[in-house]
């Protein structure tokens, strides 16, 4: 499963959203309802899924589905 | 029997009896003669650290760097006048979070108690490992979100939880629409909570107690929350009418002339609902209103200045100090039902006797 997926899958499950709003643009607060209760939970499914600890800084700058995306190319994460 | 029958709130080697928590009450309510009486009476008594800056006297300084010295300056004040144990309440939507942190850590408080937030990075900037640290938390959800992520990052968990309900004071961890329509009452949440720090007290053999509070008025609502399974109760409403309180005569006043009509909900500029007395202040702002104002520095993260109809700070800073055409008090949802001003003495024994009596052995 392509990365893309794999995160598209976390956030369907976490946030009870449609997977085709799950676009790369899509803003978790903004576009996709979450609460700060639901980015903690999804920034930990992250670190469970991928295997890597994301740090309280790094987390606050994680507002939309690419930004994950890319934080986790550059951290090593292909697929 | 006297105070020995009441049960102690114990968190780690603190042993707080009453079980009673003074709540911190921003601006400057609650400061070092308010929390340094209750800490007296064996209750823990808490200092607010929202908007300490402002009356320090050196005003070449920028507000944060006024507000941490000035922190520091009111924790050794609370030092000086008590012996025992107090804590300190630090907002985590505050910009200058981090040096307020700092002040209360090197200052060694017994417990930092932490809300209007997530306090995700507490443990980390806390070097003293006895400082005890305790987020106000609104729902079990909350509760085991911090427990997760503390004991990931730091192997750390809370000491303690104390859990905010509708009827409190203060901002509140509720949309509008929650609070209006009651939509789960404080004793709900508590056990909720309860269930959460049961499954990390016994997973990693510690004791999380929990601490209710929000419209917790009398010795009958304290004996019912210990009687559900808290361990303490946290209280601001009722020591906001003490002689001990800091804040000015007509900041009480208002509490003593408020009927239960005029305690509304409005939004603050963090879009958070806030419970208030209701004057020509808040009526004006609830006409939609914009009361000009300089923002000093930007203190609350997610306040947007430009956009605020009003200065939270400045309102709260002038209602402190008697201008209530200039600000509001902020409440509990009990506060029409307190009637005179009484020293934090006979509060906290009426308390007790009201609370033994009601847990039956009075």
């Amino acid at each position: 499963m392509s990365l893309e997926s794999r995160v598209t899958e976390i956030i369907v499950d976490k946030l009870g959203t449609r997977p085709e709003e799950v676009t790369p643009e899509a803003g978790f607060q903004t576009d996709l309802g979450a609460d700060s209760l639901d980015l903690v939970e999804l920034i930990m499914a992250f670190e469970d899924s991928f295997k890597l600890k994301i740090s309280e800084e790094d987390s606050a700058k994680l507002r939309t589905v690419g930004d994950v995306i890319s934080y986790l190319n550059q951290h090593g994460v292909s697929e | 029997m006297g105070t020995a029958s009441m049960p102690d709130l114990v968190i780690g080697d603190l042993r707080i009896n009453p079980p009673i928590i003074q709540g911190g009450m921003g601006v400057r309510v609650s400061a070092a003669r308010l929390a340094s009486a209750v800490s007296n009476e064996g209750a823990l008594g808490v200092v607010a650290s929202v908007g300490t800056g402002e009356e320090w006297p050196d005003r070449t300084l920028d507000c944060p760097a006024r507000s941490y010295l000035s922190l520091r300056d009111m924790l050794q004040q609370v030092r000086s006048l008590t012996p025992n144990p107090f804590a300190v309440n630090i907002m985590c939507a505050l910009n200058n979070y981090e040096d307020l942190v700092r002040a209360a850590d090197e200052e060694e408080v017994a417990a930092i108690i932490s809300g209007a937030g997530l306090p995700l990075r507490l443990p980390s900037l806390v070097k003293h490992r006895s400082i005890k640290l305790i987020p106000i938390v609104s729902s079990g959800r909350a509760a085991d979100l911090i427990c997760q992520s503390w004991q990931r990052r730091y192997s750390r968990l809370p000491d303690a939880f104390v859990v905010e309900g509708i009827l409190a004071g203060g901002h509140l961890g509720f949309s509008v629409d929650d609070v209006v329509s009651a939509h789960k009452p404080l004793e709900a949440i508590v056990l909720e909570v309860l269930a959460v720090t049961g499954r990390y007290e016994r997973e990693h053999g510690v004791s999380i107690p929990v601490i209710a509070a929000g419209g917790i008025f009398d010795g009958s609502d304290i004996a019912r929350f210990l009687a559900l399974g808290a361990s303490g109760v946290q209280m601001g409403t009722r020591f906001v009418c003490t002689h001990e309180c800091d804040a000015s005569r007509q900041y009480k006043e208002a509490y003593l002339n408020c009927r239960e009509e005029d305690i509304l909900l409005i939004k603050s500029p963090l879009q958070l609902p806030i419970r208030v007395i209701r004057n020509s202040f808040v009526d004006r702002i609830s006409r939609g209103e914009r009361e000009e104002f300089r923002c000093a520095y930007h203190c609350l993260a997610p306040c947007e200045p430009d956009k605020a109809p009003y200065c939270i700070a400045q309102a709260l800073v002038n209602a402190y100090r008697g201008h209530m055409e200039a600000g509001f008090a902020t409440c509990g949802a009990n506060a029409f039902r307190v009637n005179r001003i009484v020293s934090v003495h006979e509060l906290v024994q009426e308390l007790v006797g009201d609370t033994l009596l009601h847990l039956g052995h009075g």
